[in-house]
C-alpha cells in the first residue's frame, strides 16, 4: 500500500525525515520496501517563459525559442504545434533526467544534452504532459498556468514535493491499511498525538430518518450500517489538491463524490459507498443475506451469481450491492446524480472473505472488511465525507443520520503479567516502562494488584485477544534490538542427529561416481501413468506439466536423462533419493489415511561408459554395470540378506525385470527401460534403471551388526563346468549349487561363460569356483568329494546339465 | 679450430641429452669417439694448423675427447644400470575414475545439519501430503483468515493438501512426545506459483522447534546469532525486525550484513545491504495447545529458512530453475 508523506502530516506532527520514518516503520513491523521522493524525479525541470518565438531557418516544422528561467535566458529549439511567446512552460535543463521518451515505443527515461538541431543549438527542452508522466497529451507541450513564476522549481509548481511509502502489510493488521493507522503508528515511535482533522458541517432541518429507512436482516453479518443523504450536489471533477492526494497514492480521481469516498476511506480505512439516492426505490436499505443462485450485476459490469452465505445490500425492489465487495452499475453515482445515500458499515471479516474468494473479487472495500474495521469508525467517516461533499459538491448535508448499531460490542480487557511478559522475552522491563509502551499504542492501561496490568485495546485493534499479543506490542515498542542475544544457549539432553540409510546410500553412491539429482515430485500425467499406480492429482495445478505426484522417481530422472544428451552429455551415472506417493482409491480423499508416501532411491546408468582410455577400447554401459552397482551397495548394507529374480512383474517401463528381494520382502527393481518409452523421452541410448524403497522396516537394522568370528579352519576351492541348455539362467545353476552345497559353500564364482562348436548348438558351457568353508573342523577331500557329486547329481537333475569333463 | 672445436661439443651435448636408449647411444659413440670419428678426424687436422696455435688447439682437443668420453661412459652406465626397470612415461592419462557429487540443496541441508547437531538439536520429518487441520489450524491459521492468502496452496481435496512449510511437523512432534523438545525439521515444501528465476512450486525448508521451561526470546536470539555465526563467519552483523506469522508471536524476520557486497550495496541485497535469511519467534500459546502442552509451564521458539534461497546466497546461483533441472554440467560444480 502507497503512505503520502505529505498526507501523514495532516494527521501526526512528523519532524523526522522520511528516510528515519521509514526505518522506524520497519522496525516497528510495517515494512517500509520502497520511500519514493516525487520531488527528485522532477530535480532540473523549472518553470520557464517562452520570450519570443521564431522560425527555425531550415526546418518548417520546428521553432527557434527565447526562454527565460528566472536566472538566465536560453535558447531553445521546439518541434511543438502550439507553442507560443508569452506562454508559461515546464523546461528541462541540460543534464536533468526525462521521465519518458516520447519517441521511444518503450517510453523510457533520458537524460538532456545540449545540442545543435539542423545548425542551431538547443540548451534545454520545453516538455510535454507526457514526456513528464503527468498524462497521455505527447502532441503539444504542457502549458502552466500564466500566474507560474520563471525559474520556479517544477516540482514545486506541480505539488509534486511529497514522499511516497510503499509498504507491506501484514495479514493481522487491517488498521494499517489507512493513513490514520500508519499515523498512530508514527505516534508510538515517536510520542506526538494524533489528532483527526477537524468537521466543520452545517446540516439542514431535514433529518435524513425521513428520507431513509435502514433494515439489517442478518445482523450476524452486519454489526453496523449508518446511512446519511446529502442532497443537490454537483457531480464534478475533484479541487486538484484532492485530486493530487490520490494521484500520490496511486488512486485515479473519477469525480468529487467518488473521490471524497475514497479519499475518507484512505484516511480512516473504512470504505464507504455512495449510492444515488433516486435510485434506491423507497429509500429503503435492507441488509440480507443472497438467495441461492441469485444474480447480480456489479458495477464492473459483470453478471455475478450468488450464494446464499453472501450479504447484500437491497432497496425495497432489488439488490443494489454485494455488501463490503462492490456496488452495483444501477446505483451508481453518474454525471446527473443529485442526491446521495452515503453508506458507512462493519460487516462481519469471514462473511466478506468468503465472498470475496468465492466471486475472486477482490477490492479495496473488501481487503479492508476481510480484516475487520474500527467500528467505532463507522459514523466519524461518514460525517467526515458528507462534510466534504457539503464543501466540494455544493450537497446539502440531511440532519443526522440513520444509525443501526444491534449490539455494541464490549471492550475486551486483557490483563497482562509483567513477569510473565519479562519470562517470555527474557527482559527486565518494569510495569510502569510496559504500560507506557501500552499507552503510546492508545490502550487504556490500570495496574492491578500483584504484578499485573488490566488492559484495553482501541476498538481499531481487533488483533489484540490475549497476552502474548501484548506481549509483542511491548516488545515492538521496547524495540527488538534491545533485548540482549542470551549467549547461555542451551544443548538438549536428549536428541543428535543420527545418519539414516538414504544419507549412508548417498555417501556410498557419490563415492561409487554418481552424479545426485533432484526433479520436481510434481509431473504431468503421462509420466505418472508410465510407471503405474494410483497417482495424487492436485485440484488447483499450475499447469497441465506439474498436475500429479510421482508414483515413481523414474520418469522424471528420464527428463533428466533427455535434458543431458540433447545438451551434449555422452554418458550418464545419476541417483536421486525422494520421495514417491500414492492414494488409496477405496478411501475417502478428506482423510490422510488415503494417501501413502514412500521414500526411494533410484539408480541410472546410460550412454558411454566412464572408463574411456587410450589402453582400453570405448564401451557403452550395460545392464551388468548397473547391476554390479547395485549388488556392491546391496551387499554392503544387506550382506546376504538380498536376493535378486528374475521376475516379470509386468513393469511397464522394462524389459528383462530383475525383482529386488530384501529379508524376504519386495524393496523395489532393476530393469531395461523399454525401447517405447525411450522414444517418448527422445532417448536414443539403452537406459539401465534401479528404483528401490529406502522404507522398508526390514532395512533399518543399518549399525546393529554383531561381529562373526574369523575362519579358524582352511577353506578348499574346486572348480566345476556344466553344460545346460542355453534357455537355462544362469543363475538356476548357483541356486542348484547352493542348494546341495549347503552352508558349506561359501562362495560360487562363474569364471567362464562359452559356447560353440566344443559345447553343441543349443547349449552353453558355464564354469564355476566354489569355495567351501567348514566352520569348526578341517574338511577331507572324502567329504569334499562327496559334497561336489551330490552337487553335480542336483544340477544335473534340476537343470539338466552335463558335467564337462 | 678452436671454434669448429667448440661446435663438435655442442652437437655432442645435444646429441647425449637426446639419446634415450643403448641404440642411440651407440651410434653416438661411433659418430664422435670411434677410430674414424669426428674427434679423431680433428686430431688428423692438428697437423695443419699454425705451429704458434698448436699448444693451445691440441690442449682443447684433448679436453673435447677426455669429456666426451667420460659422458659417454656415464650415460652408458647410468642405462646399463637401470636396465632391469621397465620405464613408464607417467605423462600418459592415468585411468579415470567417476567422480559423484551431492545435489547442492543436500550440501547445503546437511551443512546446516550438521551445525544444528552440534547445537544438541534432533531431527523430525513429516509427510508432504497434509491435512488442513496440521498446516493451519493447529498452527493459529483460523479459518478463513487473510493470514492463509500468504501461502498459496495446492489442495488435494477440500481437506488434504501439499503442505506448505514445514511447521505441521512441529505439531506431529509435540503430539508425539512430552516435552521438552529440540528438533530440527528439514523438507520439501509447495507452493501454488508462477515458476521463475526466483520462485518454483517445490522447495525446502528447514525449521527448528525448542520448547522447554523457560524459554526466552532472548535465548531464541542467542540460538540464532550462534548459528548465523557459524553458517557466515563470526564478523557478520545482524538485525531483528518484527513481523508476522500467525504460529509464532512475538515474531521476527532476521537479517544479516550482506557479506556479498560487504554491505556497500548489490543487486542480491537490493542496495540496502541487508539479507532477510530467516522467519522466527515464539511458539505461539495456541500452537502449544493443539500440541498438548501446557502454555503456562512451557515455551518456546521456532524459527525457519528456505534452502533454495540460502544455498543461492552461498554459492551466487541467480536462478532457482538451476536445481531441478540437473544439468550434469552445473552438478558437477559442487
Amino acid at each position: 500500500m502507497k503512505i503520502s508523506h505529505a498526507w501523514l502530516r495532516t494527521l501526526v506532527p512528523v519532524r523526522l525525515p522520511p528516510r528515519k520514518i521509514a526505518d522506524g516503520l520497519s522496525m516497528l513491523g510495517l515494512e517500509v520496501e520502497r520511500v519514493s521522493d516525487e520531488g527528485a524525479r522532477y530535480e532540473g525541470f523549472v518553470v520557464g517563459e517562452v520570450l519570443a518565438k521564431e522560425k527555425h531557418p531550415h526546418a518548417d516544422r520546428l521553432s527557434v525559442c527565447r526562454v527565460s528561467v528566472g536566472s538566465e535566458e536560453l535558447q531553445v529549439v521546439c518541434g511543438a504545434p502550439n507553442v507560443a511567446a508569452g506562454q508559461k512552460v515546464a523546461v528541462g535543463l541540460v543534464g536533468s533526467v526525462v521521465p519518458r521518451n516520447q519517441h521511444d515505443p518503450g517510453g523510457g527515461s533520458f537524460t538532456l544534452q545540449e545540442a545543435v538541431i539542423r545548425g542551431v543549438k538547443s540548451r534545454g527542452m520545453i516538455c510535454s504532459e507526457f514526456e513528464l508522466d503527468l498524462g497521455d497529451d505527447k502532441d503539444g507541450i504542457l502549458v502552466l498556468d500564466s500566474s507560474a513564476k520563471a525559474g520556479t522549481p517544477l516540482a514545486a509548481y506541480l505539488g509534486k514535493t511529497d514522499v511516497v511509502y510503499d509498504v507491506e502489510i501484514t495479514a493481522n493488521r487491517g488498521d494499517w491499511l489507512s493513513h490514520l493507522g500508519v499515523a498512530r503508528e508514527i505516534a508510538a515511535m515517536t510520542g506526538a498525538r494524533v489528532t483527526l482533522p477537524a468537521i466543520r458541517v452545517k446540516e439542514k432541518a431535514e433529518p435524513a430518518k425521513r428520507l431513509v429507512r435502514v433494515k439489517i436482516e442478518s445482523a450476524e453479518q452486519c454489526g453496523r450500517y449508518v446511512a446519511r443523504v446529502i442532497r443537490n450536489v454537483t457531480i464534478a471533477p475533484s479541487p486538484p489538491w484532492l485530486q493530487q492526494r490520490l494521484r500520490s497514492v496511486g488512486v485515479r480521481p473519477i469525480n468529487n463524490v467518488v473521490d471524497i469516498t475514497n479519499f475518507v476511506m484512505l484516511e480512516t480505512g473504512q470504505p464507504l459507498h455512495a449510492f444515488d439516492y433516486d435510485k434506491i426505490a423507497g429509500g429503503t436499505i435492507i441488509v440480507r443475506g443472497a438467495r441461492e443462485g441469485e444474480r447480480f450485476t456489479t458495477l464492473d459490469g459483470v453478471e455475478r451469481t450468488l450464494r446464499k452465505d453472501m450479504l447484500l445490500i437491497c432497496d425495497m425492489k432489488r439488490p443494489v450491492a454485494i455488501a463490503g465487495v462492490m456496488g452495483g452499475s444501477d446505483s451508481e453515482i453518474s454525471s446527473k446524480t443529485r442526491n446521495v445515500l452515503l453508506e458507512s458499515a462493519w460487516f462481519e471479516p469471514v462473511s466478506i472473505r468468503r465472498t470475496s474468494k468465492h466471486l475472486s473479487l477482490s477490492t479495496e472495500a473488501s481487503q479492508r472488511f476481510e480484516r475487520s474495521v474500527d467500528i467505532e469508525m463507522t459514523d466519524h467517516a461518514s460525517v467526515r465525507a458528507a462534510a466534504l461533499m457539503q464543501k466540494l459538491a455544493g450537497g446539502e448535508v440531511l440532519k443526522g443520520c440513520v444509525d443501526v448499531f444491534p449490539r455494541r460490542p464490549r471492550r475486551r480487557t486483557v490483563r497482562l503479567s509483567v513477569s510473565r511478559a519479562n519470562a517470555l522475552l527474557g527482559t527486565s522491563i518494569t510495569g510502569s516502562a510496559m504500560a507506557g509502551f501500552l499507552r503510546r499504542l492508545g490502550m487504556t492501561v490500570r495496574k492491578v494488584p500483584g504484578d499485573a496490568l488490566s488492559v484495553v485495546p482501541p476498538s481499531y485493534r481487533s488483533d489484540i485477544a490475549e497476552e502474548v499479543d501484548l506481549i509483542e506490542e511491548i516488545a515492538r515498542v521496547y524495540g527488538y534490538d534491545r533485548i540482549e542475544p542470551d549467549p547461555n544457549v542451551r544443548v538438549g539432553l536428549v536428541g543428535g542427529i543420527g545418519r539414516g540409510l538414504a544419507d549412508e546410500v548417498r555417501d556410498f553412491l557419490v563415492g561409487a561416481g554418481f552424479q545426485e539429482i533432484m526433479t520436481n515430485s510434481l509431473q504431468n500425467h503421462d509420466h505418472a501413468a508410465l510407471a503405474g499406480g494410483n497417482a495424487v492429482a492436485v485440484l488447483n495445478p499450475v499447469s497441465v506439466e506439474m498436475q500429479v505426484l510421482r508414483t515413481s522417481l523414474i520418469p522424471g530422472a528420464l527428463d533428466v536423462v533427455q535434458h543431458n544428451f540433447n545438451r551434449g552429455a555422452k554418458g550418464l551415472r545419476l541417483f536421486e533419493i525422494g520421495k514417491v506417493y500414492w492414494r488409496d482409491p477405496s478411501k475417502s480423499p478428506e482423510s490422510l489415511d488415503a494417501f501413502h508416501e514412500e521414500e526411494r532411491f533410484m539408480m541410472i546408468l546410460s550412454g558411454d561408459h566412464f572408463n574411456q582410455h587410450y589402453t582400453t577400447p570405448s564401451r557403452k554401459y550395460d545392464v551388468f554395470d548397473l547391476k554390479g552397482e547395485l549388488e556392491a551397495l546391496l551387499s554392503k548394507f544387506f550382506l546376504d540378506k538380498y536376493r535378486l529374480i528374475l521376475y516379470d512383474n509386468g513393469s511397464p517401463l522394462s524389459v528383462d525385470t530383475l525383482t529386488v528381494e530384501i529379508k524376504g520382502t519386495y524393496a523395489g527393481l532393476l530393469g531395461c527401460l523399454r525401447k517405447d518409452v525411450a522414444a517418448k523421452f527422445d532417448i536414443r541410448e539403452d537406459v539401465f534403471f534401479a528404483e528401490l524403497s529406502l522404507n522398508l522396516p526390514e532395512v533399518t537394522e543399518i549399525g546393529k551388526r554383531r561381529y562373526e568370528p574369523l575362519p579358524r579352519f582352511p577353506s578348499v576351492t574346486r572348480d566345476l563346468a556344466f553344460i545346460v541348455d542355453e534357455e537355462i539362467p544362469q543363475g538356476k545353476v548357483v541356486d542348484a549349487i547352493r542348494e546341495a552345497g549347503g552352508e558349506l559353500v561359501r562362495w560360487v564364482t562363474l569364471f567362464d561363460l562359452y559356447s560353440g562348436e566344443q559345447v553343441g548348438s543349443g547349449k552353453k558351457g558355464l564354469a564355476y569356483t566354489l569355495e567351501f568353508q567348514p566352520v569348526d573342523r578341517t574338511l577331507t577331500d572324502e567329504e569334499v568329494n562327496g559334497k561336489i557329486s551330490a552337487i553335480i547329481r542336483h544340477v544335473e537333475a534340476t537343470c539338466g546339465a552335463r558335467l564337462r569333463g | 679450430m678452436l671454434e669448429q672445436i667448440s661446435h663438435i661439443r655442442e652437437e655432442f651435448d645435444r646429441e647425449l641429452r637426446e639419446s634415450v636408449d643403448p641404440s642411440a647411444l651407440e651410434a653416438l659413440r661411433i659418430k664422435f669417439l670411434a677410430r674414424k670419428g669426428l674427434i679423431a678426424r680433428l686430431f688428423e687436422q692438428l697437423r695443419t694448423v699454425a705451429p704458434d696455435e698448436k699448444p693451445a688447439v691440441g690442449k682443447a682437443l684433448n679436453e673435447l675427447r677426455a669429456y666426451a668420453q667420460s659422458a659417454y661412459d656415464e650415460a652408458i652406465g647410468r642405462k646399463k644400470g637401470r636396465s632391469t626397470e621397465v620405464r613408464v612415461d607417467l605423462s600418459l592419462p592415468g585411468r579415470p575414475r567417476p567422480v559423484g557429487t551431492r545435489h547442492p540443496i543436500t550440501q547445503t541441508i546437511e551443512d546446516l545439519k550438521r551445525i544444528f547437531a552440534g547445537m544438541g538439536f534432533g531431527i523430525a520429518y513429516g509427510p508432504d501430503i497434509e491435512d488442513d487441520y496440521h498446516n493451519f489450524t493447529a498452527l493459529n491459521f483460523p479459518p478463513d483468515h487473510p493470514a492463509r492468502d500468504m501461502q498459496d496452496t495446492f489442495f488435494i481435496s477440500k481437506n488434504v493438501l501439499l503442505r506448505t512449510h514445514t511447521s505441521p511437523v512441529q505439531i506431529r512432534v509435540m503430539k508425539s512426545q512430552p516435552p521438552p523438545v529440540r528438533v530440527i525439521i528439514p523438507g520439501r515444501v509447495y507452493r501454488n506459483e508462477a515458476v521463475s528465476a526466483r520462485s518454483h512450486v517445490i522447495f525446502h525448508q528447514i525449521e527448528a522447534l525448542s520448547i522447554d521451561r523457560n524459554v526466552t526470546f532472548s535465548e531464541l536470539k542467542g540460538t540464532l546469532v550462534s548459528f548465523v555465526r557459524q553458517l557466515y563467519g563470526s564478523s557478520v552483523k545482524y538485525k531483528f525486525r518484527p513481523t508476522f506469522f500467525p504460529f509464532t508471536e512475538p515474531s521476527a524476520d532476521m537479517y544479516i550484513s550482506c557479506f556479498i557486497c560487504n554491505q556497500k550495496g548489490c543487486p542480491v541485497c537490493k542496495y540496502n545491504g541487508w539479507l532477510e535469511i530467516l522467519g522466527s519467534g515464539m511458539v505461539h500459546p495456541n500452537v502449544l495447545r493443539h500440541g498438548g502442552y501446557d502454555p503456562r509451564r512451557y515455551s518456546g521458539f521456532a524459527f525457519g529458512m528456505g534452502i533454495e534461497r540460502a544455498a543461492l546466497l552461498r554459492y551466487g546461483i541467480d536462478d532457482i530453475r538451476l536445481y531441478f533441472e540437473n544439468d550434469v554440467r552445473f552438478l558437477r560444480q559442487f
